[in-house]
């Protein structure tokens, strides 16, 4: 078969359903760039190459829970113990710098392994039991958060090492923040296993038909597991982020980030019904969060309207979802 | 005497397929009219005419002087219409009594608020209840009920409300023979009062005992009715039920002299804890499809799922090619080999947000994965490649392998099926229902590629409700009867009075 008629044969018809689904969320981000850029004030310096930057550094821990949970919503599930899991994470981080255990190792053990360790609890969990993770996570978020509050005597934790906090706070290059950095080079390797590995193929299939997928040979609980775990070790990072930001590790850090969490990845367009998302339109999501804060603050509006804002925003993407879905079943 | 209900003329078209031509059908009072027909010749199909469900193409129905073009559920009901559909449809979460008003129920008013009127219930339950022989408080839970006894609860749902028509849909299938004896206790019971009964059954045995007429179907047409008196015996009745041949036989014609005694693969002692299969054991030959026949429930879609490890086998051995297989769980047997569609497409064959492409790309991405299927990279254009490879040997009807698989007819949704299973090279293929609802060209196809499976060395299951289907295609018929084989026929030698048999 020549070249030609290869291409000719795998071409596909790119319609606007095929963009929408690749760059709509993208469409999105720029449309409400250029609204923000034109109606906030010209003194705010909205355009300037450092707020621009801010954006980036501000989204960075909710574009990396975001993929987290988009994993959970991938399989038609949910991760709603992510907040606990950074705090819990951060915690250990802390206690083991304390403790004299070097940055990396801590960073290695505390926020990476700490994170798959949890996710790999709530990933059994909803094995064993069989209920929803919704319910297991729900459980799990106070289980954690109980377990920070107890290891912690709810008091905070800081004088880490003055390294610590340029893991994610050192600027390349004097401009680019490395939290940045961490959150695009896990959006990348997450890309890679979606879309180049066979673990997500499954994945996407397990979400699109649960039992097709066993009747198919996918495994579904270690499949799941591998989910949970993703989804810890996102979180576990997303903890790394905000403890590092601010150099101490809180009992209450990361409370009610779920919420942001779940929002960057249905903003970015994951389907609740399981089975459809894209990495990058998360990482987008995450961005449109980081936009809307920055760009709602930049023109004086107050935090409480800002959530209003949010939630509007959360409402509108779940029913464009809905509204396409419907369409393509009638 | 008069008739309670009539139908005349009636005829039903579906799109692409006719399911009742010119169907007459009445029902006296106190009578049993036994309605019989293989699976798919049009019984259920014409009581949901009768319950209002479905609306005749042409046709008449009389009910008590009263001409219909179609039924609604309500006109149906207003006339005391009832159905007992063969799955229960009790809710285990309410009581017998609120089962029995569930969506009706009785109301009184305290102080002008509408409020449900419980003695009422109560009275009017126990009466029922008496009726059906169900010793049971009125307000005992239907969740920890025997079936039996969920049974008499459904029908004596029927009862609550005036019936003078009553359908039963196989109403003894769950049913043990003491129960069954009870039951025809209450069908006399119900006769004495009038009430007309409209009884499916496949059971040959008990239609005698229970029946005062019968009407056959076959094919969606009228074959016959008759008095039960006046039939000679079984032999009579699966006469007239059977005698529908495929015009195409689809035998193999090369292989008459090659060797059909190598086994392939060989199942040994297979039982399930909730006993649907108990102790069976079969080989399947080189070159040989081998058929299951059997009514719907004996066991051998729950046979196929132990096999491929989609659920547990209590005990059991399986062997391909004389070695003994191990499987776990679904991802053993596809590396092992072995391959599966499933008898419900939409529910368990395919992924609806994937392409036919990603479709046809799954048991080889699995097959060849490391891992329980976690470990492994995706070489998109070789899937693309294998996938149109497939799409164009299986002549699968679509713009081009992008296409997403739910806008594909089902046969074709059921080529990209098999073309996944074929794209990972499998040995053995189960067929479970292959061409449920499919059109009869997208048929034939499909008996084809099984044929031709056969002929490359793959071993060929398949299970199949259609009998001349079955007759047409497979060179040996397993028959199962309640989870157990009752016959092994040969292809040649089977005839649809041989296999209704020993399914019955």
């Amino acid at each position: 078969m020549s070249n030609t008629k290869q291409t000719e044969l795998i071409g596909q018809k790119k319609n606007f359903n095929y963009w929408w689904e690749r760059i709509g969320t993208l469409l999105i981000f720029f449309l409400l760039f250029i609204v923000i850029a034109i109606i906030s004030p010209a003194e705010s310096n909205f355009l300037s190459l450092n707020n621009i930057i801010n954006i980036l550094y501000q989204s960075a821990d909710k574009i990396v829970i975001g993929l987290g949970v988009f994993f959970a919503i991938l399989i038609g599930g949910i991760d709603l113990s992510i907040g606990s899991v950074m705090a819990l994470t951060g915690i250990w981080m802390g206690m083991m710098m304390n403790a004299g255990v070097p940055v990396f190792a801590a960073i290695l053990a505390g926020s990476l392994l700490g994170g798959a360790l949890l996710g790999a609890i709530n990933g059994a969990l909803v094995n064993l039991t069989r209920v929803h993770a919704f319910i297991i996570t729900l459980g799990t978020q106070w289980i954690f958060r109980g377990v920070v509050m107890i290891i912690s005597n709810a008091r905070s934790i800081s004088g880490f090492p003055q390294e610590f906090k340029q893991v994610v706070n050192f600027r390349i290059g004097n401009l680019l923040p490395t939290a940045v950095v961490i959150a695009l080079a896990l959006a990348a390797i997450l890309w890679f296993v979606t879309t180049k590995m066979k673990v997500g193929r499954n994945i996407y299939a397990f979400g699109g038909n649960p039992e097709a997928a066993w009747f198919s040979g996918i495994n579904i609980n270690l499949h799941r597991l591998i989910v949970f775990v993703i989804s810890g070790i996102c979180s576990g990072i997303g903890g790394l982020i905000i403890t590092a930001k601010t150099g101490a590790a809180e009992p209450l850090a990361g409370s009610s980030y779920e919420t942001f969490a779940i929002a960057a990845a249905v903003i970015g367009g994951t389907s609740f019904f399981g089975g459809k998302g894209k990495v990058w339109s998360v990482v987008v999501g995450g961005l449109i969060i980081g936009l809307i804060n920055n760009g709602l603050n930049m023109m004086r509006v107050d935090t409480f309207y800002q959530q209003v804002v949010m939630g509007i925003l959360i409402i509108a993407a779940v029913t464009m979802d809905t509204l396409f879905l419907r369409k393509k079943k009638s | 005497m008069e008739k309670l209900v009539e139908m005349k003329r009636i005829t039903k078209q579906f799109p692409g397929v006719v399911a009742l031509k010119d169907i007459n059908l009445d029902v006296y009072p106190g009578e049993v009219h036994v309605l019989m027909g293989e699976n798919g010749a049009g019984k259920s199909t014409l009581m949901k005419i009768l319950s209002g469900i479905y609306s005749p193409t042409e046709g008449e129905i009389y009910i008590e002087d009263r001409q219909y073009k179609h039924l609604t559920p309500e006109i149906s009901q207003e006339h005391g219409i009832s159905i007992i559909y063969q799955e229960l449809s009790v809710i285990d979460e309410l009581s017998i009594m609120e089962n029995l008003f569930v969506g009706r129920l009785p109301e009184k008013r305290v102080m002008g608020i509408p409020v449900i009127n419980k003695k009422y219930m109560m009275e009017k339950a126990r009466e029922i209840m008496r009726l059906v022989g169900l010793n049971r408080s009125p307000m005992t839970m239907v969740e920890g009920l025997p079936i039996s006894e969920k049974q008499l609860v459904e029908i004596a749902k029927a009862l609550v409300w005036n019936t003078k028509v009553l359908i039963m849909d196989e109403p003894t299938s769950s049913l043990t023979l003491d129960e069954t004896q009870n039951l025809f206790e209450i069908i006399r019971n119900l006769k004495k009062q009038k009430v007309g009964i409209v009884y499916i059954s496949h059971k040959l045995d008990e239609i005698k005992q229970i029946g005062d007429r019968i009407t056959v179907l076959k094919d969606g047409a009228h074959v016959a009715t008759k008095m039960l008196c006046d039939v000679s015996g079984k032999e009579e009745i699966i006469t007239m039920m059977v005698g529908r041949e495929l015009k195409d036989k689809y035998h193999s014609t090369c292989c008459e002299n090659t060797d059909h005694e190598e086994v392939l693969f060989k199942v040994e002692n297979v039982s399930r804890a909730d006993g649907k299969v108990k102790n069976v054991s079969f080989e399947l030959r080189k070159n040989e499809v081998l058929g299951f026949a059997g009514l719907v429930g004996s066991g051998r879609t729950e046979l196929m799922n132990v096999i491929f490890g989609a659920e547990k086998m209590n005990c059991g051995k399986v062997y391909l090619e004389g070695r003994e297989l191990k499987i776990k769980n679904t991802y053993d047997a596809v590396k092992k080999g072995l391959a599966y569609l499933t008898e419900s497409r939409r529910e368990t064959g395919f992924f609806d947000n994937f392409e036919i492409w990603k479709n046809i790309a799954m048991e080889e991405s699995l097959r060849t994965s490391k891992w329980s299927g976690a470990y492994g990279l995706i070489d998109e254009n070789a899937e693309k490649l294998e996938a149109q490879k497939h799409k164009d040997q299986l002549n699968i009807k679509a713009t081009s392998i992008h296409q997403n698989i739910t806008e594909l007819s089902g046969g074709n949704q059921q080529k990209v099926i098999v073309g996944k299973w074929l794209a990972a090279d499998a040995k053995i293929m189960i067929f479970d229902e292959p061409t449920r609802g499919i059109d009869v060209g997208a048929k034939s196809e499909i008996y084809k590629i099984m044929r031709e499976l056969v002929e490359q060395g793959k071993g060929v299951m398949m299970v199949s409700s259609e009998l001349p289907e079955l007759l047409a295609v497979c060179d040996r018929i397993v028959v199962f009867n309640e989870g157990e084989i009752r016959a092994i026929l040969e292809g040649k030698d089977a005839t649809e009075e041989l296999i209704m048999h020993a399914a019955t």
